[in-house]
């Protein structure tokens, strides 16, 4: 009796995961945990967004196109596409088993439907000046010509279109089910077609993502945001957890499965445990040194030159990733497949160089204002080490510490001298040198603002063929080295450290959270 | 009483107009923008510019307050520009959480300070009052985050008693909710008590000295008697001002121990709302915290003459 009893607490323990491996997929465990270090800003994809929240919502909208992992752009909700031999017209084939959370299928409707939203000013879709006057092209239609075929109509070639479709800052250009909106247009909820389906969002709590049963997955393995993408599990649950001591003091005690996006720091305390497993993997992000050009004293390249000198580029990623990071003084990161020996050229200290520089130019010492903030630790002490390399050559740098709302507006209207900033991973290469390079007067917050760097921009976006956009990188590359319009420093590495329960957590070089395809033992 | 009731309300108005006029400029004198927080930094400037539009900064400084005023002054907070939430909501929900925080600390902090002073007081110069005012000092220079982060590795993470992430709401599973506040009462506990036990203490000493004790014990009274029937309740009232200071201040939030314990607290959610320049929560929230340091101040003064008869409400 007793026997029978114990045989029937085992069977009954083992009932969840029985039910799961039913429909033909490997068993699923019911809850993977992980942090957040701050809340989502929306759950509106591409508009209201930061990094977190683009992490989040791709786990539950997909667009026509998906970043791979080699930061090419791969079919998902799109099976294929054609382009028309002038490049301006687009026609994708929809894939017609794909279903939205609701249940409906996918049809080109609801393509059009989302990319008219998209393009409505009143989204607020942080893509949307892509599209505009100074844009890589105006979207002059966007047509279903059957239920699976829709075609966008372009004004002008443009080689980046599929490449921005697909950037997590725009959500991916996530196809929504016309539903997540209501009858006036204002926002309720996402109902995608990605592998989970939102469950609830706690403010400052917690954001509950469930698998969505009826997802219907590309064949083969994950590959970036496109591939195979499986929910193995039922429920994934991202918790705010702000404090990071916190977080690391839950995950060993297995309160949470997987903590993403480490710095180096936080892995004090539980580097070398061995129910842990750590991982580092280069990202496409870019940690720099903004110059103000307009300022009296930067705007001569001689002053800009001397401070770059004193930089010593590798001496300081050491010291701030702790060896996870990668020197490099090009806007192209050490980890993209157009970095090349132009690329990796890293600028020799000389503080006696330095000295003459800043002895033709007239400077006296007066102090040149560093702005920083702490929302990542890094960028304060990068101001620091900056601070004591460039007082080797007599630069009086002052630190600024601002909270990070207030380093956003600085850096929005060009509010500085110099400035720590880190921008988030760009898969393309134009889009690494977008970030500085721009109309001064239109958009206060580009540093670099010269026509031929403008001209090189629009051309890298012009052109589709690989060779030939390498070219006008290396240009840029060189450029950017000798006017100074900001130093990049380094590329830093996601670390991320998950419990060893924890199958199949593998990052990529966007850098993003990515939690299909993981599941728990 | 009732009357006096009236009156100090009616002068905590004032007060209240101008914590709102202060918790309005001043949160935007700071420098920052709602929309670019929301955009991120790659925002253009038509997007900046309706979103502004959207969440009505684009209109001049007088018509903003006076909105707002209005619709205070109707219960109505305004709604969050990161959640969309009601901010009344997002505030008494917040407030939930800390409010059974704090009580329930303060509560413990206060006992264990009238015993641990009276004692103290009681046998003074002894070792056991010098224990008493040593361990008061050492919990006194305790950062609350380092006791809160010692207690989380302790019975969080190595003995595994108490979770600390995750936090459930009473409504969902009252005893989970209790679990999960127990390292944050105790430690907010611990923090308290210091301040207090000194303040006890000291005002025990003061009272035992006091002719009207030396009369009680030559009538005979039992040293307890004489403690908890004659010295206690003059004793008390000092330590009773700094109960209702330490409460109007820490439910306000205790933002440290909230972040800490990830508890959703009002405290955790003014910081959040400040670094997303969430305008509409950070005035709400100041605004009631300013209420809540009247209300509580106005109880601590009507339980004087519970204790101090001399005391009375006019």
């Amino acid at each position: 009796m007793s026997s029978l009893a114990v045989c029937g607490a085992l069977l009954s323990t083992c009932l969840p995961f029985r039910a799961h491996a039913e429909d033909g997929q490997p068993p699923r465990a019911p809850i993977l945990r992980t942090r957040l270090n701050s809340d989502i800003v929306s759950t509106d994809p591409g508009t209201r967004r930061d990094e977190n929240t683009d992490g989040v919502l791709l786990h539950i909208v997909e667009g026509l196109v998906g970043s791979r992992e080699d930061g090419s752009v791969g079919p998902m909700l799109a099976s294929h596409w054609t382009i028309s031999p002038d490049g301006r017209v687009y026609t994708f084939a929809l894939r017609p088993e794909v279903l939205f959370h609701n249940g409906a299928p996918l049809t080109a409707a609801e393509v059009v439907w989302s990319f008219q939203r998209y393009l409505k000013p009143e989204t607020r879709w942080r893509c949307l000046d892509v599209f505009g006057p100074h844009g890589i092209a105006r979207v002059l239609s966007v047509k279903a010509l059957d239920p699976h075929t829709v075609e966008v109509t372009l004004d002008r070639p443009a080689p980046m279109f599929l490449t921005t479709l697909a950037r997590a800052d725009c959500g991916a250009t996530g196809i929504l089910h016309p539903d997540s909106v209501r009858a006036d247009g204002s926002w309720v909820a996402p109902i995608g077609t990605g592998p989970f389906q939102l469950g609830e969002w706690r403010h400052n709590q917690f954001v509950q993502l469930k698998r969505f049963a009826r997802y219907a997955a590309l064949p083969g393995p994950r590959d970036g945001n496109v591939g195979g993408k499986h929910a193995l599990v039922d429920e994934l649950r991202f918790l705010v957890i702000p404090d990071s001591s916190a977080a690391r003091a839950a995950l060993v005690r297995g309160s949470l499965d997987v903590i993403d996006n480490l710095y180096p720091s936080d892995l004090m305390g539980i580097r070398g445990r061995k129910d842990l497993l750590f991982q580092s993997v280069p990202v496409l992000d870019c940690y720099s040194l903004l110059m103000q050009i307009k300022d009296p004293e930067l705007r001569d390249v001689r002053i800009r030159t001397a401070i770059a000198l004193t930089l010593d580029a590798p001496a300081l990623t050491k010291a701030i990733t702790g060896g996870t990071g990668t020197a490099n003084n090009s806007p192209i990161p050490a980890a993209s497949p157009f970095y090349h020996p132009v690329e990796a050229r890293l600028r020799a200290v000389d503080v006696a160089r330095a000295r003459r520089l800043l002895e033709a130019a007239g400077y006296d010492g007066r102090p040149i204002k560093l702005v920083t903030s702490r929302r990542d630790p890094q960028m304060f002490d990068i101001a620091v080490v900056i601070q004591a390399m460039a007082a080797r050559a007599g630069i009086h740098v002052q630190i600024d510490t601002v909270d990070w709302p207030a380093h956003l507006a600085r850096y929005t209207t060009g509010d500085y001298q110099l400035m720590v900033e880190s921008f988030s991973p760009r898969l393309d290469p134009a889009l690494s040198f977008g970030l500085f390079i721009g109309d001064k007067r239109q958009e206060p917050r580009k540093t670099w603002d010269t026509p031929r760097s403008r001209e090189l921009l629009e051309e890298a976006m012009r052109t589709a063929d690989p060779a030939m956009r390498q070219t006008v990188f290396d240009q840029l590359t060189l450029d950017f080295l000798n006017e100074v319009p900001a130093v990049v420093l380094f590329n830093s590495a996601r670390l991320s450290v998950v419990r060893a329960a924890v199958t199949g957590h593998q990052n990529w070089m966007s850098g993003q959270v990515r939690l299909w395809g993981v599941g728990l033992r | 009483m009732l009357g006096y009731i009236f009156k100090r309300l009616l002068l905590a108005l004032p007060t209240l107009l101008l914590v709102a006029v202060g918790v309005f400029l001043l949160i935007r004198l700071i420098p920052g923008d709602p929309a670019l927080v929301l955009l991120g930094n790659d925002a253009d400037a038509a997007s900046l510019a309706g979103m502004r539009a959207d969440l009505g900064l684009d209109r001049p400084l007088p018509v903003q307050f006076l909105t707002w005023v209005e619709h205070a002054v109707r219960g109505d907070l305004g709604r969050s520009i990161v959640s969309g939430e009601p901010v009344s909501t997002l505030i008494l929900n917040h407030f939930a959480v800390t409010a059974v925080v704090v009580l329930v600390a303060v509560t413990l902090a206060t006992l264990l300070a009238i015993t641990a002073g009276l004692v103290a007081a009681w046998r003074q110069n002894s070792s056991l009052d010098l224990a008493v005012v040593g361990a008061a000092t050492v919990v006194l220079a305790l950062p609350s985050f380092w006791l809160g982060l010692v207690m989380l590795l302790l019975f969080g993470v190595k003995l595994g008693w108490l979770p600390f992430v995750g936090y459930v709401p009473f409504s969902e599973s009252a005893a989970e909710a209790a679990l999960f506040l127990v390292m944050p009462i105790a430690t907010l506990t611990i923090t308290e008590s210091g301040v207090l036990t000194r303040m006890m203490r000291a005002s025990s000493i003061d009272v035992l000295q006091l002719d009207y004790v030396t009369h009680a014990r030559a009538k005979g009274l039992a040293e307890s008697t004489v403690l908890t029937r004659h010295v206690f309740p003059n004793a008390f009232a000092p330590t009773l001002t700094l109960v209702g200071l330490t409460l109007g201040h820490l439910l306000g939030g205790v933002a440290v121990i909230e972040t800490v314990f990830t508890l959703p607290g009002l405290g955790r959610l003014m910081v959040d709302s400040v670094l997303s320049r969430d305008y509409p929560v950070v005035q709400g929230c100041l605004l009631f915290t300013a209420v809540v340091y009247v209300v509580v101040n106005l109880v601590v003064d009507l339980c004087y003459p519970i204790f101090d008869p001399r005391v009375t409400a006019r």
